[in-house]
């Protein structure tokens, strides 16, 4: 053992906050991408389920028969979003309330690193993967033919608008869910549900279905990305301010309710 | 060394308390009636390089005193500073956390990251770290830089704990029970780099139930049971009288009772024991006792009681006098 100097702390305050915001984005990312298990949920499982869809439908998809769409232009951007909401809301939910268990959380909190640095760096990263997962979907429809969509602006403004609003929902469960054995169950339950109600596997012909869930966060995210995804139509304004509404309402619960610490005062 | 005054402890604690809400409870109107004392009244403090340990049996407080002074808990009364600071008070907040280190009861690190990795991650949080590298030598990581966290043993891992606490380099620096699970030479080099942290003027607050521990380490130690103060002082001088006392302990031949003792003892398995405040004297009534009659004292000892002897005593009067309440 060598022993350790300490010379005078000089009193640096300022530090540049958007190196803070790399820093960490970095370090989620390395973390991430060395997780097999991370990695195959994430980007295995959408990928395999598009691939299946194609090689099932065949040439029956070219047909606009699925809620007005061809088969696989229908489900490309419902698939997004799943992979989205798992990425976003459901493993944020679950490492969050993990993290928060094996005191990884608290750990960070008596660092210098200011919450928002924290957050803000989960928040990039998700939005980070949730672009990689996109792309791979567009990708292997692309292969069946599918027709590569031309409006990338809304697709990146609306993707990054759904994904930063589903992370605030999963911060939110992460703040209500205090058992971290329980996280993956209770974000499945809420988000199998949701998604089978949303159109994300099948139209939905009900009318007063699709009224209420139009009010909820996956329909909203389905059709303000099935319009640039395949119908090369712009921002859907109403659906993302749904989604942005719930972003809001994700925030405020995470702000009452987030706990570092593993133990309830 | 220092150019700063004295009076400015590292840790200022008067009149802490702090109660939960019982578990199990509902959390209804009657909340009241259902609170726990966690602690009361508690006041210490520390100067500048000091180390001092926490002591006391699970439950008595001092995780609850530590996450107060980390400024994870709030207080219900009395006055805390840290560093001049107020931990409570979220506008200092970042300041606090910049100088202060902790490592934590359990093992806190991600799996799939480096060693090298999980610390310089740690490093970019703080304006002025330490250098990685030094910090791996400080925790004896070296040759480790490039293993996964997950590949780690129990007691490597702790180290890398260890070294996260470091990385900032803190001037007060909280370890929670920092050698569980340690082999003994392990321990031995964590108790050697506390000590070289020492020289360099780091304040350190440890809790532990290891007593060998307390003793190499800590200039003082402070004794909590129930949530209160049974005893501070130096390790040498806890217990205030006790630790004056000796004890005489021999074995003798199998036809000898108690009763034969030149001096007030009493047995314990064939084992003789005679405590006393005048061992001088004592030893040499018995010594003079035993040649006169040709008995011999086998295993004869002198000691004075041990850290954990004085601990012990101190946490069951707690006890006692709590139950009485």
């Amino acid at each position: 053992m060598t022993t350790v100097a300490l010379p005078a702390r000089p009193l640096v305050r300022g530090r540049n906050n958007l190196r803070l915001l790399a820093h960490q984005v970095r370090y989620e990312q390395l973390s991430f991408w060395r997780n097999p298990q991370s990695a195959i949920f994430t980007f295995v499982f959408p990928v395999l389920f598009v691939t299946i869809l194609g090689a099932l439908v065949g040439t029956s998809g070219k047909r606009a028969s699925f809620g007005g769409l061809p088969i696989l232009e229908y489900y490309i951007p419902t698939i997004a979003v799943m992979s989205v909401l798992g990425s976003c809301y459901g493993q944020l939910a679950v490492a969050l309330a993990a993290r928060r268990q094996n005191g990884i959380l608290k750990r960070v909190r008596a660092t210098p690193l200011p919450a928002w640095g924290y957050f803000g760096g989960l928040l990039a990263h998700c939005i980070l993967v949730s672009f990689v997962d996109v792309a791979l979907i567009v990708a292997v429809g692309r292969l069946y033919g599918v027709p590569l969509p031309t409006n990338w602006l809304a697709i990146i403004g609306t993707l990054a608008l759904g994904a930063a609003s589903f992370c605030s929902l999963g911060v939110a469960a992460a703040s209500v869910i205090s058992n971290a054995d329980a996280a993956p169950a209770v974000a499945q339950i809420v988000m199998f549900p949701l998604l089978f109600l949303s159109g994300t596997y099948m139209p939905i012909s009900s009318k007063w279905l699709t009224q209420i869930t139009g009010w909820l966060p996956v329909r909203p995210f389905n059709e303000a990305l099935t319009g640039p995804l395949s119908q090369h139509s712009g921002v859907g304004t109403h659906q993302l301010e749904v989604l942005a509404l719930w972003g809001v309402v994700g925030i405020a619960v995470a702000v009452r309710r987030f706990r570092w610490d593993p133990r309830p005062e | 060394m220092h150019s700063k005054p004295i009076t400015q402890n590292a840790i200022e604690v008067a009149d802490l308390r702090k109660s939960y809400r019982a578990s199990g409870g509902s959390g209804g109107s009657s909340s009241r009636a259902n609170t726990v004392t966690a602690v009361r009244d508690v006041s210490f403090s520390m100067e500048r390089g000091e180390i001092v340990a926490l002591l006391g049996p699970n439950g008595a407080g001092k995780t609850t005193t530590l996450e107060i002074l980390e400024g994870f808990r709030h207080r219900d009364g009395g006055t805390v500073r840290v560093l001049v600071m107020d931990p409570a008070d979220r506008s200092v907040a970042r300041e606090l956390r910049e100088r202060t280190g902790l490592v934590l009861q359990d093992i806190a690190v991600e799996s799939y990251l480096t060693v090298r990795e999980t610390i310089a991650r740690q490093a970019g949080y703080y304006a002025a770290p330490r250098r990685v590298p030094e910090v791996i030598d400080l925790v004896g990581l070296d040759g480790l830089e490039r293993r996964k966290v997950k590949g780690l043993s129990g007691g490597q891992k702790r180290r890398l704990d260890l070294a996260l606490g470091l990385i900032g380099r803190p001037e007060l620096l909280y370890l929670d029970e920092p050698t569980t699970g340690f082999d003994p030479s392990a321990r031995h080099d964590a108790w050697d780099l506390v000590r070289d942290l020492r020289q360099t003027g780091t304040t350190i607050l440890l809790t532990t139930h290891d007593m060998a521990e307390a003793e190499a380490l800590a200039d003082r130690v402070i004794v909590l049971a129930d949530g209160v103060i049974v005893a501070q002082g130096q390790t040498a001088t806890l217990g205030g009288q006790d630790a004056e006392r000796a004890r005489i302990t021999f074995r003798l031949p199998a036809d000898l009772t108690a009763c034969d003792l030149p001096v007030a003892g009493s047995a314990v398995d064939g084992e003789f024991v005679i405590e006393t405040s005048s061992p001088t004297e004592d030893l040499h009534q018995l010594t003079g006792w035993a040649l006169r009659r040709s008995i011999t004292l086998a295993g004869l000892t002198v000691d004075r009681p041990s850290l954990e002897d004085v601990y012990l005593r101190l946490t069951r009067e707690g006890a006692l006098a709590d139950a009485q309440e």
